[in-house]
């Protein structure tokens, strides 16, 4: 293990290359293109023997590693906002041909208007394409999660794409201190993936062709099932990850301080670690509030959430998208996950953050005090309050 | 509920794309690392366009630091083209005792400050033009200014700097180690009861208060860029022939005319690329530096 300042591009791209991945697909996009810059680098430099394939479009670069996955390579390629939205037809062709790629993608604004900030639209807007999503809070939770996804999408049980998500700039090119493992210990961790693949050169097979309805719902319900084994694999493979490195970070739903809270937040990305201090800040005036993070958000962790709705009087979800006609798409879930539950606290839906406006420690207090007052459908669109911040530019 | 008052230093730096600001606070932050400390660095590009403000920021504290968020209320300021004291409100927020550092050649004690933050200047760009770092015309100045921040405040060492300058910058080497010693050793500070100019109050280089209502565009004009601005051009209408090119080959309607004919550069919304001066046929356009340009 070594120490390193890397920025949250760096920590995917020496994971991709820790994970000794066999095929890279490139196509530049800010704010990820330093990602395919660092892998370019290292196989430049020999550290990374992996074919390195520059495409024209990010549709493209999807296409490349769903056909090299089909031939049993490990893949990476990364993309975002804009680029994601394109490749959008490929990553139902992804899940549904069973493709276990990881791809690093950094969550920006959608356009129009043009902007390339943080924004979580680009990947909540793919949750229905049968990938598994997670959102990072630290340059360490990307390195970590990306090794823990190629286990997790290879694993026999589960077989399926896996995105790992970093905001823009706020990790993406945020540099802070990084605990990279040895390739020694990312070997012990991830082993060479099983070199069985369903394609098989030289021998005529057929993967994603045509099939009507006499088994069409069979292929789907395969990869629903698949979903469904998702919370009890990844529970082994972050076990075993933090037998390997010393490190694990808490699950698909982490709780910070929620022992006896009345109170608990939800929090996705970067936003998290701004919303710990605030914990830390309010606990000590007395206040019962707690943090959970939403780290996987597809599958979607029901159990874990009825587990804390459980425990809790006011829940409120912040959500860094916006799904037009309907409410935020984590507290949608969260709702639909409640519904179902005997216990259901009060939920709340709170908006930030969108298009990379900053959530700022007095933000995160005014959601935390607005559930406490019990008035939180007063402050939704938490952007829209004046913030007094520096002008950019 | 102020969490960066126990011992984080937040440090915030104004520059232009292609000066090195971005790279300057990254040096910063792994300096500050082989230091032995927490740190953490970022930019924010409001536009990605070489000559375009940029902003980014440090935090460096012993313990992990838990704020991902911009710094609107830093200790250090500091600003690598003196030429953005005139179009943004670079001290905006600057804490009480904090300080400004500025590449300049002028006397610290005539740069623009609240009332009671520490004003320093250093000569980056003679530095760096020494040391043949970047070009003449576009020094890159983020080594000198650093040896000066290092020098100024303490918040790294020297030694480690030039550690970090071996290791992650990727050319010439001993020219930026020579650069972060020359600038810590020509850090001038102004007097502590030297009265400080106000700022002065910059060109808006946000949007326009949003317009109530279904709104889908803004005029271009609206958007206020000149801070985008190194170089002014200056129209000798003594030679002007009124040929018009300069607004035909305007690439954003950065060009009127007045009532005569002579074409009128709208100041408030060019972004001096220099193109009319290029196209001009008689060359009556001249591309000012904006700290020397007409108010």
């Amino acid at each position: 293990m070594t120490r390193m300042v890397l920025s949250g591009n760096a920590a995917q791209a020496h994971a991709a290359r820790l994970a000794r991945v066999q095929v890279v697909a490139a196509y530049p996009i800010t704010p990820q293109t330093t990602i395919v810059e660092t892998l370019a680098d290292f196989a430049a430099a020999g550290e990374l023997a992996a074919q390195y394939i520059k495409v024209e479009s990010e549709h493209s670069a999807l296409q490349v590693v769903v056909s090299a996955a089909g031939l049993g390579a490990r893949t990476y390629t990364a993309t975002s906002s804009q680029g994601l939205l394109l490749m959008h037809e490929l990553l139902h062709w992804a899940s549904g041909m069973r493709a276990p790629i990881v791809m690093g993608v950094v969550n920006r604004a959608v356009a129009p208007p043009w902007n390339i900030a943080v924004d979580h639209t680009d990947t909540v807007a793919q949750r229905d394409t049968g990938w598994i999503q997670f959102y990072a809070e630290s340059n360490q939770e990307v390195l970590d999660t990306v090794l823990e996804a190629y286990r997790l999408a290879e694993d026999p049980a589960v077989r399926l794409p896996a995105m790992v998500t970093e905001d823009a700039f706020y990790l993406s090119h945020t540099v802070e201190p990084v605990d990279v493992p040895s390739s020694e210990e990312a070997d012990r961790f991830l082993p060479p993936r099983d070199a069985r693949a369903i394609l098989v050169p030289g021998t005529a097979t057929r993967l994603g062709s045509f099939t009507g309805p006499d088994h069409y719902v069979e292929f789907r319900r395969e990869v629903a099932r698949a979903m469904e084994r998702v919370p009890e694999t990844f529970a082994s493979v972050e076990e075993e990850y933090r037998r390997v490195t010393g490190r694990d970070h808490g699950g698909p739903l982490p709780l910070y301080r929620v022992e006896d809270a009345d109170t608990v937040l939800v929090t996705m990305g970067t936003a998290t670690t701004t919303a710990r201090g605030v914990v830390d800040d309010l606990r000590a005036q007395g206040l019962k509030v707690g943090l959970a993070k939403l780290r996987l958000f597809r599958p979607f962790p029901v159990e874990a959430i009825r587990s804390l709705g459980a425990m809790v009087d006011r829940i409120g979800v912040m959500d860094r998208s916006f799904t037009f006609g309907a409410a935020g798409a984590a507290a949608t879930e969260t709702a639909a996950a409640l519904y179902g539950s005997p216990h259901r606290p009060t939920l709340s839906g709170f908006l930030a953050g969108i298009g990379g406006r900053d959530v700022t420690p007095g933000e995160v207090t005014r959601m935390y005090r607005a559930l406490l007052d019990d008035r939180a459908s007063d402050v939704r669109w938490m952007d829209l309050e004046p913030t007094g911040g520096i002008v950019h530019g | 509920m102020d969490r960066t008052e126990r011992t984080m230093i937040e440090i915030r730096f104004h520059g232009r794309g292609g000066q090195g600001a971005v790279v300057a606070s990254e040096l910063l932050a792994q300096a500050a690392f082989l230091d032995g400390k927490e740190s953490q660095s970022f930019p924010f590009f409001g536009v990605e366009r070489r000559g375009a403000p940029v902003t980014a920021f440090a935090r460096i504290d012993d313990r992990p630091i838990r704020l991902r968020t911009s710094i609107d209320a830093p200790g250090v300021v500091v600003v690598l083209d003196p030429g953005l004291l005139r179009t943004t409100p670079v001290t905006e927020g600057i804490r009480s005792g904090g300080l400004l550092l500025v590449n300049t050649a002028a006397d610290p004690a005539s740069l623009p400050a609240p009332a009671g933050v520490r004003r320093a200047a250093v000569d980056a760009t003679r530095i760096a033009v020494a040391h043949g770092l970047g070009s003449v015309t576009t020094p890159i100045v983020n080594t000198a200014v650093l040896g000066a921040l290092a020098a100024a405040t303490g918040v790294v060492g020297r030694t480690a700097l030039e550690a970090a300058v071996d290791r992650f910058v990727p050319a010439f080497h001993a020219e930026n180690r020579a650069a972060v010693d020359d600038g810590f050793a020509a850090v001038r500070f102004a007097p502590a009861d030297a009265p400080a100019p106000a700022p002065v109050v910059p060109v808006p280089a946000a949007l326009p208060p949003w317009p109530e209502g279904p709104v889908a565009s803004i005029p271009s004009r609206a958007l206020r860029t000149a801070a985008w601005r190194t170089l002014t051009p200056v129209v000798h209408t003594e030679r002007c022939t009124r040929c018009n090119f300069c607004w035909k080959f305007c690439p954003d309607d950065a060009i009127g005319f007045d009532a005569e004919g002579y074409p009128v550069i709208r100041l408030d919304y060019c972004k001096g690329c220099g193109i009319c001066a290029t196209e001009c046929p008689p060359k009556t356009i001249e591309m000012v530096a904006v700290a020397e340009a007409p108010a």
